[in-house]
């Protein structure tokens, strides 16, 4: 075993040089696949955040929290909001109009 | 100015209320007078002032489904939304709008997309809008002829009424337009424009009020009221589309809103004091000034581009709402007036 281990280390200056390429290639091909599976799967969506860390408590964080929460959840808050806002706001303007004494009955077309 | 900052935490910047109005104001007016949901300003305006597109994007078809609402209830008591006509326009516009899709990935795979579709926006633009303006001026010359020679306007057959001409059952006739035609004919228009908007990327008002005119027969009011509704619908489906993707930031639309449902009512009511054609003649400036910035956003001047639309769209309400001020004044004095003269009579 002593022999051996003379042997080897009197031919280590000739079989290191040989076994650096291989050496080096082996050690990327580790690192890379450590890499990859640290990494996992190629991200395929972004994630949607907002920022509610500076935010005080009030509407728009309620929002920001929803829009966090859930997506789906957040898309129906979207369309309910613009509805009822344009019904409410809608008919309040259409009163404010007539106040202003417009005749708001049917028109004729002319063109 | 500090006061008016908010900060837009799902767009995540810090944005004036003051300009979110003022848009939103803009488009109103410019959409309840031209019945169009007013992508084109919006979208480039938010744009310049800092929001990520796809949030501009979402964001404005977001308040477009509330304004549309706003402007339809205004129409529908004037007697300009003809609801049969647009449900019928709907079935073919979702269709149209699913295969212009399918044909723009077909021109992405290409790697087609973005050159061809903004050269074919600014054809059609251009087309659409020499047509409007041909249509004006020969009107003004026919009227200017009927007045020397004493007679009534002669118009002659319209391509509208050739096709309402062709009877393929079911027909159908649809009370505010005043029209009868075959079922297909709306729904054909329909899925047309449908195409046509789907492959530009645009919420396509411009292109469905000319062709409800143009190619159904329309009065220019109904046209106007009946693509309102049809915005409405398209207008819910962005903002739930948009909103479930996380596109949309609901308290930037929700001020543009508050600013919009006062525009969208001035507009509206300011139909009552044009004449059809005086809406067509606008139009047609409107569809230029577009074809204009598209034209400059494609030769690479894309602040330019943004500021020429934002500003156009303040100049155009102005005119509007001139219009508005002039009709009510107008209206005013002559009830003033008829009560002066009841009130001699009576004397």
């Amino acid at each position: 075993m002593k022999q051996r281990l003379q042997w080897l280390l009197r031919k280590s200056p000739l079989i290191w040089p040989k076994l650096r390429v291989p050496g080096w290639a082996a050690a990327l091909v580790l690192i890379a696949g450590q890499a990859l599976a640290a990494g996992g799967k190629p991200a395929t969506k972004l994630v949607n955040v907002a920022d509610i860390r500076t935010m005080g408590p009030g509407l728009s964080r309620w929002i920001a929290e929803v829009y966090n929460d859930n997506l789906w959840l957040y898309g129906a808050l979207v369309v309910v909001t613009m509805a009822l806002m344009g019904l409410i706001l809608g008919t309040v303007f259409d009163r404010l109009v007539g106040m202003l004494g417009i005749d708001l009955g049917k028109i004729e077309h002319h063109e | 100015m500090e006061w008016f900052q908010v900060y837009l935490p799902i767009a995540g910047i810090q944005f004036n209320i003051l300009l979110l109005l003022l848009i939103g104001f803009t488009v109103g007016v410019c959409g309840g007078f031209f019945g169009i949901g007013g992508a084109w300003i919006v979208t480039p305006a938010l744009n310049i002032f800092g929001f990520p597109m796809p949030y501009a994007i979402g964001t404005d078809l977001a308040h477009m489904g509330g304004k549309s609402i706003v402007s339809t209830i205004r129409h529908g008591k004037f007697g300009n939304v003809d609801v049969r006509l647009a449900v019928a326009m709907i079935i073919g516009t979702t269709t149209g709008m699913e295969l212009g899709a399918r044909l723009v990935m077909h021109l992405e795979r290409l790697g087609l997309a973005e050159s061809v579709i903004r050269k074919i926006y600014i054809i059609f633009l251009f087309l659409i809008g020499s047509y409007v303006l041909y249509d004006y001026l020969s009107h003004i010359l026919r009227q200017r002829k009927a007045a020397e020679s004493g007679t009534a306007v002669s118009t002659g057959e319209t391509f509208a009424q050739k096709l309402q001409r062709v009877r393929i059952p079911p027909m159908i006739h649809f009370k505010a337009s005043k029209i009868t035609c075959s079922l297909w004919l709306p729904v054909g228009v329909g899925f047309v424009t449908g195409v046509v908007a789907s492959v530009l990327g645009v919420g396509g008002g411009f292109i469905r009020m000319p062709a409800l005119i143009y190619l159904i027969g329309c009065p220019t009011l109904v046209a106007v009221g009946t693509d309102l509704f049809e915005v409405m619908i398209t207008g819910a489906y962005g903002a739930l589309t948009y909103g479930v993707k996380g596109r949309v930031d609901l308290l930037a639309a929700m001020w543009m809103l508050v600013g919009a449902a006062v525009g969208a009512q001035m507009g509206t009511v300011a139909v009552k004091y044009v004449r059809g054609y005086s809406i067509r003649l606008l139009f047609a400036v409107t569809i230029f000034i577009a074809c204009s910035s598209v034209l400059m956003k494609q030769l690479e001047f894309q602040t330019a581009s943004s500021v020429l639309i934002l500003s156009a769209g303040i100049v155009i309400s102005g005119v509007i709402i001139g219009w508005l001020i002039q009709g009510v004044l107008k209206e005013r004095a002559s009830r003033q007036a008829r009560s002066w003269a009841a009130f001699k009579k009576e004397d």
